[in-house]
């Protein structure tokens, strides 16, 4: 029971979930209503179904490629490769289904998911392989693919925007019958998937080694783990989420090009961080990513909501991780010294 | 005739600028233990970790139960049988006992983890070395003593046929460590073959029945331990016999340096009061875990929460950091050299010379041929090999780790020094000369603080010696009172 406490107090999400329902509690105070002319009865300006699901659809892109991008910072890695593996995943589907030019929703959707999956996954191989053969830090080889498969991307389009086919757009944004022009496939997508990665990570054989190879990476060896499977297997989810996410944004938005997502690396990491992964490994999870992604968006939407000037959305958003970060360390360390105090010591 | 346990025939293995081992050729006799003798960066921990799969060997060839062996990875080794429990601590701070116990092989059902299952399998590898641990607690939350324990049920507990020890008690407390010999003898009757690496020559040769000697990556000789003995195992180990370093006896009655009073930090030690003269050397004696190193922890400025009065030079001063306590003539030497002092990839001279660097500059620029010299006399005198002195010092010998922190802490010329467990892991004839390094750094007028679980090195070495036993100090023993048998009482508690 105490146990149970203990893990439920020091948890970040417990602290994210409780700052997320703050800000959304202040921003409603804060964001004043206006009347539906249709209805005549006053909306909040943020606290409608129209405004919150757009958020979390907002969100949902980039907060998909944090929960793969998660558990590569869990193992000690880092993938700056994320917005252009999403950009060259996104134009290969869109190329892809113009040359098939699929007839039905059905073969658009098993071509346009399978390219954009299998494009991640290769390139996150390509990813891992490169780190672990090259014996090269992440950050460098994921600097350079950065650079290598946004470039793929333009030149395979030449630098122009693809369409993509209307019965894929109806498929990502289909109404679910919620009706009223909402569209909640992506954002059930991101919690679908936060939901498998945390399982992924906190129940099975693999999610537990990824920590121990986070932690440390010489006692995970000497204990008979494969480096090379824990790293290649990390960058593979990073790729595979990143297509994933490639897929319904581009298929939400109806076309690709090799400029999307361009930045989103940086809105990953972050996303990852504020949801409590640690950089030099061993720590992270991937609802706290999830939760990350959606401050951020969160942030992001008070902005708007609140009429502020828009510029500012960066500085604020630069403040809120290093905040949350800070707060992080704050509360870890005040649990674990309440939970400490008086327990004396075993010897 | 059965086919020793393990062979190794004409094995070498070189690293970047030297020969850790060269064309090592030894049998280890089935169900035997076999120790391993030499002096710091001899080739020991190289050529059990070989034989763990850590390791390939360069040239040669190794054959278990007469079976020739190449191992390219720890897996292939534990698969065949092999475990080793190593010197440097290795393993996964952020995970529960548990989880590190299983590591190598965790209990699933389908692809996920069986929790209770691996509760259940940890619970019994620390039953089956005696050890009783709580096996969710997080490893980074143990002292270093119980994570040595866990890295022995660890070892043990994957079933192995074959078992290095590399050093193991040099961070356990004698009680742990004479449960340990009961683990050995009780494998050895199971016909478990064990190679044990120690500095310890008593342990040696209380454990071992055969005894092989290197130096310089080579063999010297192996022999058996009823035709040995502690002298010349040494003397093979150095190549002569081992000079008697007089201890020199301190000046008493310098003036006062350091007083504590009241110190407290709660939930670690209570109540702390003594005091440490120039020229006098001081030890503390406690079981691991007593609080010994936190009262260390605390005097050096890192311990924020620790309350009462510590008085330097008789100025009632509040330590903050251990940027201060340096300013205020303090030094440490940590007890966990891999986590608290080293810097891995910079190299030894430069770890050395990391606390006097503002010394050693002029307008910011480091005078280099001043901290060459300044190093390199510690080095000589500590039998620090030249070649390792622009090594990595990830790369060299735990013996000589050791020896580049003691170093730094000596160059500081600090007027008080701590030393927690300052000899940990060094072999015979350094750990002399570290000896008689203390006693000419109290004898200079520096007042010296040590804390020891070696209770010959702290008769040896102390005019005055405390105990510290649940975070009090519960005995206060001049030298000429002090015996190994009065202090173990006192740390256990036994009136
Ligand atoms: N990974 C490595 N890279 C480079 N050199 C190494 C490495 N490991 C060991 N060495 C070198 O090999 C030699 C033998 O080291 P080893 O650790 O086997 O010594 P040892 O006998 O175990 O000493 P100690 O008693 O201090 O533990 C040393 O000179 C050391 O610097
Ligand atoms: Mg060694």
């Amino acid at each position: 029971m105490r146990d149970y406490a203990r893990r439920l107090a020091g948890s970040q999400e417990t602290g994210l979930v409780a700052v997320l329902f703050a800000a959304t509690m202040a921003l409603t105070l804060l964001a004043g209503s206006h009347l539906d002319r249709a209805s005549g009865i006053s909306i909040n300006n943020f606290w409608n179904s129209h405004t919150l699901v757009q958020t979390a659809t907002d969100a949902s892109f980039f907060a998909i490629m944090a929960i793969g991008a998660t558990m590569v910072i869990i193992a000690g890695g880092i993938d700056l490769s994320v917005g252009s593996i999403y950009a060259l995943s996104g134009v290969g589907m869109a190329l892809a289904l113009r040359g098939t030019a699929p007839a039905s929703g059905g073969a658009a959707l098993a071509t346009g998911l399978t390219t954009a999956l299998g494009i991640g996954l290769l390139c996150g191989f390509l990813n891992g392989v490169l780190v672990v053969g090259l014996r090269v830090h992440p950050f460098i080889i994921t600097l350079g693919t950065m650079w290598i498969l946004r470039g793929i991307a333009f030149v395979a389009t030449k630098a122009e925007s693809i369409l993509v086919p209307a019965s894929l757009t109806s498929i990502t944004k289909a109404s679910l019958g919620l009706g009223g022009g909402l569209f909640p496939v992506p954002m059930l997508a991101m919690l679908a998937l936060a939901l498998i990665g945390t399982i992924y990570l906190a129940r099975t054989v693999m999610g537990r080694h990824i920590f121990a190879f986070g932690g440390n990476p010489e006692a995970s060896r000497y204990a008979g783990l494969s480096p090379a499977r824990i790293q290649i297997g990390v960058f593979v989810v990073s790729g595979l989420t990143a297509g994933l996410a490639a897929f319904l944004g581009a298929s939400f938005y109806g076309s690709a090009s090799s400029g999307d997502a361009q930045g989103y690396e940086l809105y990953v990491i972050a996303s990852a961080v504020v949801g409590g992964a640690s950089l030099t490994g061993g720590k992270g999870s991937a609802l706290g990513a999830t939760l990350g992604a959606l401050l951020i968006v969160l942030i992001r939407q008070s902005i708007r909501t609140l009429h502020f000037d828009q510029n500012y959305e960066w500085i604020v958003i630069g403040c809120a991780i290093i905040i949350a970060v800070v707060v992080d360390r704050w509360t870890m360390s005040m649990t674990q010294r309440r939970f400490n105090f008086g327990t004396g010591r075993s010897a | 005739m059965t086919p020793p346990a393990v062979r190794f025939e004409g094995v070498s293995k070189r690293f970047p600028g030297v020969v850790a081992l060269s064309d090592v050729t030894l049998d280890i006799a089935r169900g035997s233990c076999h120790a391993l003798c030499g002096e710091n960066g001899a080739g020991k921990s190289t050529l059990g970790k070989m034989l763990a799969g850590i390791h390939a060997p360069d040239t040669g060839r190794m054959f278990v139960n007469g079976a020739e062996v190449r191992f390219t990875s720890p897996r292939d080794a534990l698969a065949a049988g092999v475990g080793m429990v190593h010197q440097e601590l290795s393993l996964c701070e952020n995970m529960s006992v548990a989880e590190n116990l299983c590591l190598s092989d965790i209990p699933r059902r389908g692809g996920f983890v069986a929790g209770e299952a691996m509760e259940q399998r940890a619970r019994e590898m620390l039953a089956l070395i005696g050890a009783d641990l709580d096996v969710s607690q997080r490893v980074g939350e143990l002292p270093i003593a119980r994570r040595q324990i866990v890295q022995i049920a660890a070892a043990v507990g994957s079933g192995a046929r074959v078992l290095v020890f590399d050093e193991p008690t040099s961070s356990l407390s004698q009680a742990d460590a004479e449960r340990l010999y009961e683990l050995i003898a009780r494998l050895r009757g199971d016909g478990v073959t064990c190679i044990y690496v120690s500095h310890r020559m008593p342990e040696v040769f209380h454990l071992c029945d055969t005894i092989t000697v290197l130096r310089d990556g080579a063999v010297v000789g192996t022999k058996s331990a009823a035709e040995l003995d502690e002298s010349a195992v040494v003397q093979m180990m150095i190549g002569r016999a081992l000079g008697v370093n007089a201890v020199r006896e301190g000046v008493r009655g310098g003036e006062e340096r350091l007083r504590v009073e009241g110190l407290t930090a709660p939930g670690k030690f209570e109540d702390v009061s003594f005091s440490l003269h120039a020229g006098e050397i001081v030890g503390l004696a406690g079981l691991v875990g007593a609080g010994r190193s936190e009262i260390a922890a605390a005097l050096f400025g890192l311990d924020r929460h620790s309350q009462g009065h510590i008085y330097i030079d008789g100025k009632d001063v509040d330590i903050r950091t251990p940027a201060h306590a340096i300013r205020l003539g303090l030094g440490l030497v940590p007890e966990d050299r891999k986590r608290q002092a080293l810097v891995p990839l910079e190299t030894s001279v430069r770890n050395a010379s990391l606390a006097v660097l503002t010394r050693l500059t002029r307008l910011t620029w480091v005078r280099r041929r001043a901290e060459r010299t300044m190093v390199d006399e510690y080095f000589r005198r500590l039998r620090v090999k030249p070649a390792a002195a622009a090594a990595p010092i990830a790369s060299l010998s735990g013996g000589t780790q050791q020896k580049v922190v003691l170093a730094r802490w000596l160059a500081a010329q600090s007027r008080v020094l701590i030393l927690d467990e300052p000899t940990r892991g060094v072999d015979v004839g350094a750990k002399a000369e570290i000896h008689a390094l203390i006693a000419e750094v109290a004898a200079s007028g520096t007042a010296v603080l040590l804390i020891s679980s070696e209770l010959p090195e702290l008769l040896a070495l102390s005019m005055r010696i405390f105990t510290v036993r649940g975070g009090r100090i519960v005995g206060r023993l001049e030298r000429s009172e002090a015996s190994e048998e009065s202090l173990l009482r006192q740390m256990a508690g036994i009136a």
